[in-house]
């Protein structure tokens, strides 16, 4: 238990690590990049002098490390700065001389109401890779080398040749528009997730699919599964108490390497859909050089993927003792 | 504690079993599955077509015929000589996603290549030494690993316009902290067998080492490898869609599918023919990729 | 020994196996019976069947086996032809198996006792869980595993390879069977728990009137627990006897030459050559101290010390063999990497020739590799797998040389002829070799520096007899030729008894006993060399009483070493200041060196021993 609360310890701090790098590398780059964002916020016919005063206003001609340092003691204390470009409503706001700031949206106003809608897409989608992925990986390994480890293979094989935009506009095309079946476009209810969900879930299948045929075949092989026969277990005991466990670490592990995919793809499926999820707000903010936004999005995300593959290492030690910490 | 015992039966059947070296026996099986025939078939059809038609059509796949524009493919009523119709400026789609797809494989084989490198070396150093150069290794890995490929490619890539150079950069830095793990963990276990403690023992430095265990080690890497192409060309072409890849008039299948998006209603395969073939081409590259693995697994476990 | 009605009853059984198109036969025409709380054992080298035997006996022959005649019958029911029901109730039931390899039968990520009574509730539906639960316990108990509550929840990877053996015959005899398969169960145990496992199952076969088939690899093995025996060879039961019979007046020719082939400890009579010659010896070790350190998982940033080897000192002579020889976890391996200097000792000295090989430059160290090198165990592993043999071998030169490629060429020629290598090999790739050929392409790649020390860590024990031997000779061979001097390291005393000119016994990281070879193994001065030579199956007459020897218990870990002398938590003789004071390896009247306090002040072990059982 002691050792439990020493592997947490480390593991936050080093997770804390990883989040000021990745927050201090966004952070830098963004104010590295040309396109000037008062200019955008201001519009293109605002004298320069104006805009030199509200960016020294803002902030933004302070020496990097400062602005940084700023940023942070801010965020520890909840407050993520406010849009550049977006005001309470959800409209940009652009080119507009009157700078009245109080009309700018919260970024942690704008990233609580989507970060929800994407958990919803993301847990969506994951079920539906499940419901896909776990039957036919698992009678793949089980009858390695016969018909259903090909049809596992078959079917891994078109998913993963799919292109995800392709997908979502010929399903959006085809289910939405021709057939009127299931409505896709933006979000008014939850069966707009639907069809956005099985298109990310189409493309996290095929690798867990993989993960799972290899990883039961392998168990299979071992020879305390042969013994358990002989030692009297029936055959249906043994897959379900002795071989699922078994075969489960190296497909968990896939989980915590692939969660870059799955966020990419749930950044392009929400904005083929105009899903008002994270991910569209991402695409959305970079357009628009929103940098408050942006930089809060990068360290959501980071945060996300820290606590998730920790999670992952929590649940394959405890399913598997012999993994160390 | 346990001690082998002698293993006479599997020596013998070693010894009788055939010359032919292990990769000749893998390529064997996997040509035997249909699944490899069909795979192969579809890739050489598709490049015999991408090699030749461009030479042979009259077609352009850049210069703008406006006469002739969004005409639909030929299975809805359209000429031959647009075989899968025209984009809303008239230039031929078939024409433009081959060409496409050569960009497509160029890039994404410049990026594979990259990203095996890089992760590849980083990993094995890793993995070999083991210690405080492993931690800052792997901590540099993962912090690569959280930067999600979208929101890399954003940043990077609206610096200045596109260019291939820069997006092969984008892909390959997005993938190479996969390598760098397997490689690691290959590594790690392989450090371990006695073969290397021989090499030790005869005085063997590291570095040759190293070198030995990478004859051993890469191959199998290099031919997942062969698979990322097939997905480092969606990659690319998702980020050609969201309009910070390859930019027009160069063709690639996600400018040319971005540019459709707007008449998806009334000329919906603009979109959608050129996501066709990139899904034709890539099906057959994963159908053969796919049962080179599963050979290959077979050959590891013995049953080959 | 017959019964009315045999428990098991074999007939005629013939199986054969499938593999890649050919069909060939495993086991042909075998017919024996067992009967009611019958030892009977079944002995066979590797490939003569005994593992598709063990299967049959259960019923289960599945691809690539395939059943080609005859029977197997249990109580009046053919096993071969049950519908599954049928073979429900009998397997795991009414008919027990212990497997060979106790580290691979359990699933890894479930507690042990959990998988036991799974087992139970599996073969006996009807019973309910804490019934399940106490049964396990109870038999825990019987089987000598110490604090069998908390053992209960702990994960095999917990278990040493003793208590996960036992554990196993805890699973076996779980429902009460009538029979139970063993089999080769002492395959993969030390010698001295392999005794105390042996010693086990004949206490539960009294307790649980069960009839044992005891299938096993060698004849001394079958004969501690058998009263009958069947010789399996090429597939075929060759003869079957009382035990003491078929020893002594072996029919067939088979048995003849397997009971001639066993080899000898005891009656060995002439003591090997000693070539050895200078007094300067040519590697000496002083000191010699290794702690490694593992995570402790009980406290948040602690760490536990694993004292791998505790002050060890010796001295070897050129053109001597020096045996090292000991059990699991006595340091053995961990010496062999600290004297071919792949890690370095905490404390002490390693002379090379005279030189200290810690002060030495790199360079001098690079040389010094030259002069000497270590084999290993596994020759399929030793070597790489993807490199034809003949660069393999060149590999030495290209490290230490820089030679013209004709000149490294012919070199590895003339080694590969010496070794016994055919030349026509060179550019094969390690796949198609033999384990012999194997091993003497790393003999090779030792050779070719012309070392003149040679450490071999258990190089020959995954050879079989025939192959053994001719390597020793080859060894000797090279030995007259060149001068060499040879380090032993081997669990293997038979080995050690036929080849080595002195011997060092070691136990938790210490040399307890040093001497000549025949002094140590006839007047052994360490109570636990006499265990360890004691508890070595063998068909002669031991020159000292074995039963008072054995010994209990397991090791302790070498991480909470006891104070005063590691060996007398379980030492026969030992007395309260064995547990105050460390003793130190030194000489004793008898001969040998001994780190025992008990031998060094005076009177021998034998009596001590006797006397000490009288009193028990």
């Amino acid at each position: 238990m002691v050792f439990l609360l020493g592997f947490l310890a480390r593991r936050l701090l080093q997770g804390a690590a990883i989040i000021g790098l990745v927050s201090f590398a966004v952070f830098a780059l963004l104010r590295v990049i040309p396109g000037d964002p008062v200019r955008l916020m201001l519009g293109p016919m605002t004298p320069d002098y104006v805009v030199e005063q509200t960016a020294r206003q803002l902030g933004l001609r302070d020496p990097l490390l400062l602005q940084y340092l700023r940023y942070m003691k801010g965020v520890m204390k909840g407050e993520l700065g406010r849009s550049f470009t977006k005001a309470p409503s959800g409209e940009a706001v652009g080119g507009n001389l009157d700078l009245n700031r109080g009309e700018r949206a919260k970024v942690f106003d704008l990233i609580a109401g989507t970060l929800p809608l994407t958990f919803q897409l993301a847990g969506l989608a994951l079920v539906f890779a499940i419901i896909i992925a776990v039957p036919l990986g698992l009678l793949g390994g089980l009858h390695a080398d016969r018909w259903p480890d090909s049809l596992a293979l078959y079917v891994a094989s078109v998913f993963v040749s799919v292109p995800n935009f392709w997908l979502g506009i010929m399903l959006a095309l085809i289910f939405t528009a021709q057939l009127g079946w299931i409505p896709s476009i933006g979000y008014n209810g939850f069966v707009y997730t639907v069809l956005p969900a099985l298109v990310i879930a189409v493309e996290i299948a095929p690798i867990v699919i993989r993960s799972l045929t290899v990883s039961v075949a392998a168990t299979m092989q071992q020879p305390f599964v042969e013994i358990a026969l002989l030692r009297g277990l029936s055959r249906r005991q043994v897959i379900i108490s002795h071989v699922l466990r078994n075969s489960a670490v190296p497909v968990l592990n896939l989980f915590g390497v692939q969660l870059g995919t799955l966020l990419g793809g749930v950044l392009i499926v929400e904005y083929i859909f105009s899903y008002p999820g994270l991910g569209f707000l991402t695409v959305q903010s970079v357009l628009q050089r929103d940098f408050p936004t942006i930089q809060a999005i990068a360290m959501v995300t980071t945060s996300v993927f820290v606590l998730i593959n920790l999670l992952v290492d929590l649940i394959s030690a405890y399913v598997d003792r012999r993994l160390d910490y | 504690m346990s001690t082998t015992s002698p293993t006479d039966a599997t020596s013998a059947s070693l010894a009788t079993a055939k010359e032919r070296s292990a990769a000749r026996r893998m390529w064997a099986v996997a040509s035997s599955y249909t699944q490899f025939r069909i795979g192969l078939t579809i890739f050489v059809i598709l490049a015999i077509v991408t090699i030749v038609w461009p030479l042979l059509s009259s077609a352009s796949a850049t210069k703008l015929m406006i006469a002739d524009r969004a005409m639909p493919p030929i299975f809805l009523g359209g000429r031959w000589d647009h075989i899968l119709g025209t984009d809303q400026l008239g230039r031929d789609l078939l024409l433009r996603s081959l060409i496409g797809l050569q960009n497509s494989i160029a890039i994404a084989l410049a990026a594979v290549i990259l990203m095996f490198v890089i992760g590849s070396v980083i990993g094995m150093i890793a993995g070999f030494f083991g210690g405080w150069l492993d931690i800052i290794l792997m901590r540099l890995t993962d912090a690569q690993l959280s930067i999600p490929l979208i929101i890399l490619a954003i940043t990077i890539l609206t610096v200045s316009r596109p260019t291939p150079a820069g997006v092969i950069l984008v892909l390959a830095l997005s993938g190479w902290p996969t390598y760098s793990r397997v490689t690691r963990s290959i590594t790690l276990s392989e450090r371990r067998k006695e073969y290397v403690r021989g090499a030790q023992i005869l005085g063997a430095s590291s570095f040759r080492i190293m070198l030995l265990m990478a004859q051993l080690i890469l191959p199998p890497i290099a031919f997942v490898a062969v698979l990322d192409v097939a997905r480092m060309m969606i990659y690319e072409a998702i980020l050609g869609f969201i309009g910070i890849g390859v930019q027009p008039p160069i063709p690639s299948f996600g400018n040319v599918m971005a540019d459709g998006r707007k008449y998806l209603i009334n000329a919906w395969w603009i979109a959608t023919m050129p996501g066709v073939l990139l899904f034709t081409s890539l099906l057959s590259i994963n159908l053969m990729g796919a049962s080179l693995e599963r050979a290959r697994n077979r050959l590891y476990k013995g049953t080959i | 020994m017959t019964a009315a009605t045999p428990v098991l009853d074999v007939r005629h059984l013939s199986v054969d196996v499938i593999r890649g198109g050919d069909i060939r036969p495993v086991l042909t025409d075998v017919s024996f019976t067992l009967g009611e709380r019958q030892i009977l054992g079944v002995v066979g080298e590797s490939g003569s069947g005994k593992s598709v035997l063990a299967r049959a006996v259960m019923g289960s022959v599945i691809a690539p086996l395939r059943h080609r005649s005859g029977s197997v019958f249990y109580r009046g029911s053919d096993l071969l032809t049950l519908p599954p029901q049928g073979i429900h109730e009998v397997r795991g039931r009414k008919i027990g198996y212990i497997a060979a390899d106790p580290g691979n039968s359990f699933d890894p990520t479930l507690p042990v006792g959990q998988q036991l009574v799974e087992k139970l509730r599996a073969v006996q539906p009807r019973c309910s869980h804490s019934a399940a639960v106490d049964q396990v316990l109870s038999l825990l108990e019987s089987v000598h595993i110490p604090s069998a509550r908390m053992r209960f929840h702990e994960f095999p990877f917990q278990y040493s390879g003793g208590m996960l053996q036992r554990a196993m015959i805890v699973d076996a005899l779980l429902a009460e069977p009538d029979v139970v398969i063993a089999d080769n169960i002492t395959q993969s145990l030390d010698v001295t728990i392999a005794a105390q496992v042996v010693r086990l199952l004949r206490e539960l076969r009294d307790r649980f009137r069960s009839a044992i088939l005891y299938i096993a690899n060698s004849l001394p093995v079958a004969c501690e627990i058998a009263d009958e025996i069947a010789v399996l060879s090429g597939g075929r039961l060759v003869e079957q006897e009382p035990s003491d019979i078929l020893i002594r007046q072996p029919r067939a020719e088979y048995t003849k030459r397997l009971v001639q082939s066993i080899p000898r400890i005891w009656e060995v009579r002439e003591p090997p050559r000693d070539l050895a010659s200078d007094a300067r010896p040519i590697l000496t070790v002083r000191g010699v101290h290794k702690t490694y350190f593992v995570n402790d998982r009980s406290r948040l940033f602690h760490r536990q010390a694993v004292r791998a080897v505790q002050g060890v000192q010796f001295e070897i002579f050129p053109k001597e063999n020096f045996g090292l020889v000991g059990e699991s976890g006595c340091g053995k391996s961990t010496l062999s990497r600290l004297l071919s200097w792949i890690e370095t000792p905490d404390r002490g000295t390693i002379l090379f020739e005279g030189a200290d090989i810690k002060s030495m430059s790199g360079r001098q160290r690079l040389a010094m590799r030259r002069r000497f090198q270590l084999l290993l165990q596994d020759p399929f592993a030793a070597i790489p797998p993807h490199v034809p043999i003949g660069r393999t071998i060149e590999e030495p030169l290209r490290i230490h040389y820089t030679l013209g490629r004709s000149v490294r060429q012919n070199l590895v020629l003339d080694v590969m002829r010496e070794v016994g290598l055919s030349v026509a090999d060179y550019e094969r790739l390690p796949v198609g070799l033999s384990a012999g050929q194997r091993q003497r392409v790393n003999i090779a790649r030792a050779l070719i520096l012309q070392p003149k020390l040679l450490i071999l860590d258990e190089t020959l024990s995954s050879l079989d007899q025939a192959e053994q031997g001719r390597l020793l000779e080859l060894f000797d061979q090279l030995q007259h030729q060149y001068g060499l001097t040879y380090v032993f390291i081997s669990h293997d005393l038979s080995l050690v008894r036929k080849v080595c000119t002195r011997v060092a016994v070691m136990y938790l990281g210490k040399i307890v006993e040093l001497g000549a070879n025949p002094t140590i193994f006839f007047q052994p001065n360490h109570p636990y060399t006499r265990a360890m030579l004691s508890a070595v199956p063998t068909l002669e007459a031991k020159p000292f009483n074995s039963a008072e020897c054995l010994l209990e218990g397991e090791p302790p870990s070498p991480i909470n070493l006891p104070i005063g002398c590691g060996f007398a938590p379980r030492c026969p003789v030992a007395v309260r200041r064995c547990s105050e004071r460390t003793p130190e390896l030194q000489s004793v009247a008898g001969g040998t060196a001994a780190a025992c306090l008990v031998a060094q002040h005076g009177g021998s072990i034998g009596d001590a021993v006797y006397a000490a059982t009288r009193h028990r």
